[in-house]
Parts: structure tokens; sequence; C-alpha cells
């Protein structure tokens, strides 16, 4: 579904974002994509989207290249943005103004998902709060029906209720001929929603791997004592939570900021296992 | 699908377009027939004023003159300066690039609010207010006297319409800057996808600054390949050199199009 070969991007010449990064990224999965701040996450989203422009390489999103803004294109992604701009209009106006460039936008959707976030219909746009606006965007992205969703940091300004209803709309969201990537610092609002995680970090993808994969190759545990095998450690109230080699098949749940911070500090060691 | 222009697209995009920009406009025209209604109290003949009559004796209409270049160009330049703007803000730009409508469509939809509508809605407007106070006037001739106790009534006054289409020299003359306001827009609406902040004090001040450039290195190229020559004075051919400038300034308004195109082509967020 994309495809991203050799991948030159920086706002100055002398920073470069990214150095030949190249990626592929499927349907039918949720990508959670982390990094540090300034690793560049929004500024792939963004070049996903076609709102920047590469400096050298090729990107390939469902056979369009995303600089040419072409209308057929448009009309299959939905990208959230982490600050929007809304009209100062009530919800009907708007999706009368917008919705008819989604051909197969879902009134009847967007009218549950409306419901199910609770956001108040006849009120204006403007006089909303943050929250709900942004669930206001997110229902309106998805009933577009479109087949690339892209979030940047969609669980910032939303309530607990409401990142518990975001988790649940999102996991029913996801169809075979679906990609939804979404970026956050907020490792701990995705879990049990994302299935593979990228993971930007000098320039390039750190880290790009299934839970399933990550979970057969890892195993994140609390132990009392550090050992040779354990990869990177964090102290805890009761001893360490360690990443180590899954040798053993045992089965554990990703501990995705751990993950997070042992790729970091340890990225050399991770290369091997996951290449 | 077409990527490039599609009419049922085109059509939504001017719709979406007006759900935004729509209020700034309707306010802009309720603010420009504020002006206009403002001057032609204040300025128009009346008989209950001392001095209504030009130097030819005629009743003095000519504050529309200025009034009509000077309003007319404030419009349709803020209108044009104002349209690009949001690109200047990253939140309003996601909006805008990322609606699923081509480039072409985006831009085509900007010089149609900004050069067709944003004149016709001028000219318009200025036509039925001047036409609405030019009937009142010759409804009511006869208060007008030039001298007390005469019984001379002054002469009809003319629409700026009228004066332009009865009048053949003014046509002519006038025709030789048809494409101006079209340029002025162009010039304005570029400004509003190149500049970030501040669209129409940088636009200003780069028009300033490149016409300033153009005039002097015009005149003294023009001293440097003309010297020890004799002047020829071929310039008495007023018609000419409208046709020219009409020339010149359609080709310009054109070229700022399609630069206008092209920045909104490489408009990054």
């Amino acid at each position: 579904m994309i495809k991203i070969s050799n991948l030159n991007f920086g706002y100055s010449k002398e920073k470069p974002l990214f150095k030949n990064m190249s990626m592929q990224l499927s349907h039918g999965h949720i990508y959670g994509l982390l990094g540090k701040n300034g690793a560049g996450k929004s500024t792939l989203l963004k070049n996903l989207a076609g709102l920047v422009y590469a400096q050298s390489g090729t990107l390939n999103v469902m056979g369009y290249n995303p600089a040419k803004r072409q209308p057929a294109l448009l009309e299959q992604i939905c990208f959230i943005p982490e600050e929007f701009y809304l009209p100062a209009v009530k919800i009907d106006a708007y999706v009368k103004a917008n919705a008819p460039f989604y051909k197969n936008f879902d009134h009847q959707y967007f009218g549950n998902l409306l419901k199910e976030f609770e956001i108040p219909v006849s009120q204006k746009l403007i006089d909303m709060s943050y929250g709900q606006k942004k669930k206001m965007i997110i229902a309106f992205g998805l009933a577009t029906q479109a087949k690339l969703i892209i979030m940047d940091e969609p669980t910032n300004g939303l309530d607990i209720p409401s990142k518990t209803q975001f988790r649940k709309i999102m996991a029913s969201a996801l169809r075979d001929d679906r990609c939804i990537i979404i970026s956050t610092h907020q490792v701990r609002d995705l879990d049990n929603l994302i299935d593979t995680v990228i993971m930007l970090d000098e320039n390039d993808v750190a880290l790009k791997a299934s839970v399933q994969e990550i979970t057969e190759k890892l195993t994140f545990k609390k132990v009392k004592e550090l050992d040779a095998s354990i990869i990177y450690a964090e102290p805890s109230l009761s001893g360490y939570n360690a990443v180590m080699p899954n040798y053993h098949q045992e089965e554990s749940k990703l501990d995705m900021e751990l993950l997070f911070n042992a790729i970091v500090a340890e990225k050399i060691k991770f290369k091997p296992l996951f290449n | 699908m077409n990527n490039i222009f599609n009419f049922n697209r085109f059509g939504l995009l001017l719709k979406r377009q007006w759900l935004n920009f729509g209020k700034i406009y309707v306010i802009s025209l309720l603010a420009v027939i504020g002006v206009v209604l403002g001057f032609y109290i204040w300025s128009a003949p009346s008989p209950s004023k001392f001095n209504n009559f030009d130097y030819a004796g005629h009743l003095d209409m000519r504050f529309r003159y200025p009034l009509f270049i000077i309003l007319g160009f404030l419009f349709i330049s803020i209108v044009a300066s104002s349209y690009f703007s949001l690109l200047g803000q990253k939140s309003r730009a996601i909006l805008e690039l990322m609606t699923p409508a081509s480039t072409f469509e985006k831009f085509l939809a900007g010089v149609l609010y900004t050069a067709m509508l944003s004149l016709a809605c001028y000219l318009v407007l200025f036509y039925i207010i001047d036409f609405a106070f030019v009937k009142y006037i010759n409804a009511h001739l006869a208060e007008f006297k030039m001298e007390e106790n005469s019984k001379i009534a002054a002469k009809p006054v003319e629409s700026i319409a009228e004066q332009f289409f009865n009048n053949e020299k003014a046509r002519k003359f006038l025709s030789g800057f048809f494409a101006l306001p079209f340029l002025t827009t162009s010039i304005f609406l570029l400004g509003s996808v190149y500049f970030n902040r501040f669209h129409y004090i940088k636009t200003a001040v780069s028009v300033m600054i490149f016409t300033g450039l153009a005039g002097y290195i015009i005149f003294k190229s023009t001293a440097l390949l003309s010297e020890g020559m004799l002047a020829n004075n071929r310039v008495n051919d007023s018609e000419e050199i409208l046709s020219l400038f009409l020339l010149i300034t359609t080709i310009l308004t054109f070229v700022v199009w399609v630069i206008t195109f092209v920045r909104l082509k490489e408009k990054e967020v």
C-alpha cells in the first residue's frame, strides 16, 4: 500500500531528518509510529500525505505520488493533524461542504460516531472544546471511508473515557483494505491497539516489527537482579523491568515504553534480532 | 477520475470556499457599500449646499472618479490578498491542501473569487449606488441654481456607466486599462500564496521595489541605448501606446497567474 524508497528529507540541507529511509507498509494493519521529539514522526506523516516534498527518493502511496496531490489519492487519505482548524459553522454545514468530496462518505456511520463520542451536534464547531473538536474530525475522517488513515497524536487532548472510546472505535475501523498509521508520544494510549511498531531514530527506521514478532523475539519481565542476558533494564519498585531475548518462547506482554527506551539506548544490540 | 479538472468537483470546491471566504466577502462588500454611500452623501450635489457646480458649470460629481479608482483598488487587492492567506497557518493549510480537489481547481477557484467575482460585485455595487444618486439628482434638477435668482436650471448628470458608454474617446482611453484590475488581483493573489504573514503589506512593498527597480533599469538602458541619437517624437499615437499597455498588462496578468499556480503546487506545510 505504501512504499518508501531511499527517502531523503530535511527542513534544511545541513540537518537531514531522513537519510535513505526505506520502508513498506501494507493494508490491514494499525502501525504505531514512535520516536523522540524531533525524530521526524510528523514529518514522515506529512511526506505520506504530500504536505511536504522529499529532497530525493520515491514515495508510492496506493500507486500515486503524494507530492502530486491528486484528488483520487486525497479522497483516500484521512489525515488527522495534531494542530487543526475548524471553521465557525455547525457540524451539519461542515459536513455539507466537505463530505461530497468523498464519494464513499458514510453519513450514518458519522452520526453513530458522533453519538458514541457524545459530541453536541447543535453546537458551532468553534465553540467546542479541543477534545470535542478532535473527536469530531476523527469521526469525520473515519466516515470518509478513506483507505489510509494518518493520525498525528490523536489522543492528545482527549479525556480518559474518550481515549477508551477512541481505542474501541479505531479497533473497529480496521479493515482488510485499510492502513492506519498513528504517531504518538503517549505509548500507553495505544497499548492493545497497534499491531506493528515503527520506531524512528537517527534519520532512519530504528525498528519496524509486528507486536507478535517483538514478543516472539523478546521477553519483557520484572527481574530482581541483572544478568548478562538482559539487553536493557530500568529500575522499578520491586527490582528491574527488563528486556531480554526470548530464548525459551515465553509469553510476555509488550511494554512499549520499555521497548522504546531500550531501542533508543541499545539500538545496536537490537539490530541483529530484527534484521 | 480526472485528476486535473472536474466540473462537479470544481462546483463543490466553490461551495466549500464560500463557507470559508463568504463571510469575509460579504462583510467587505458591506464596508464598500458604506464607504461609497458615505462619500456620495457627503460629496454629491444637494440643493442645501452652497457650491454645487464645477468650473464648467456642471453639477460637480468629480469626486466619483478618485473614489471609484482608489476604493476599487483597495477592495479587489484586499480580497485577493486574503484568499490564500490561510495557507500561511499550518493548521488551516493542512485542511486546504488535503481537500480532495486538484491544485488547478483550487487555483481556478481563487481566480474566480478574486479576479472575476470581486470585480463584478464592485462594479455592480458602484453602478447601482451611482445610478440611484444620479436619478435622485436629476429628479430635483430645478432646485439647483447656478446663481441666486437665476432661472437657468442645472444640466442633467450622467452616471459613470453612461459617461463610459456614451463617450467614445473615454471608452477608447479606458479600454487600454482593461487588464489593470486583473493584474492587481493576480499580484495580490500571488502574494497571498507566497508570503505566510502580513500578505498585503509585503506584497505592496514587493510591488513597489519591483516596479521601482524595473523602471530604473528601463530608464537607464534606454538612455544607454539611445546615447548620441536624435529624438524622433513618434509617441503621439496614444492609441498605439494604450494598445501596447493593454497587451503588456494582459501578458503580465497571465504570467503572474502561472507563477501563482506553480507556487500553490509547491506549497508545503
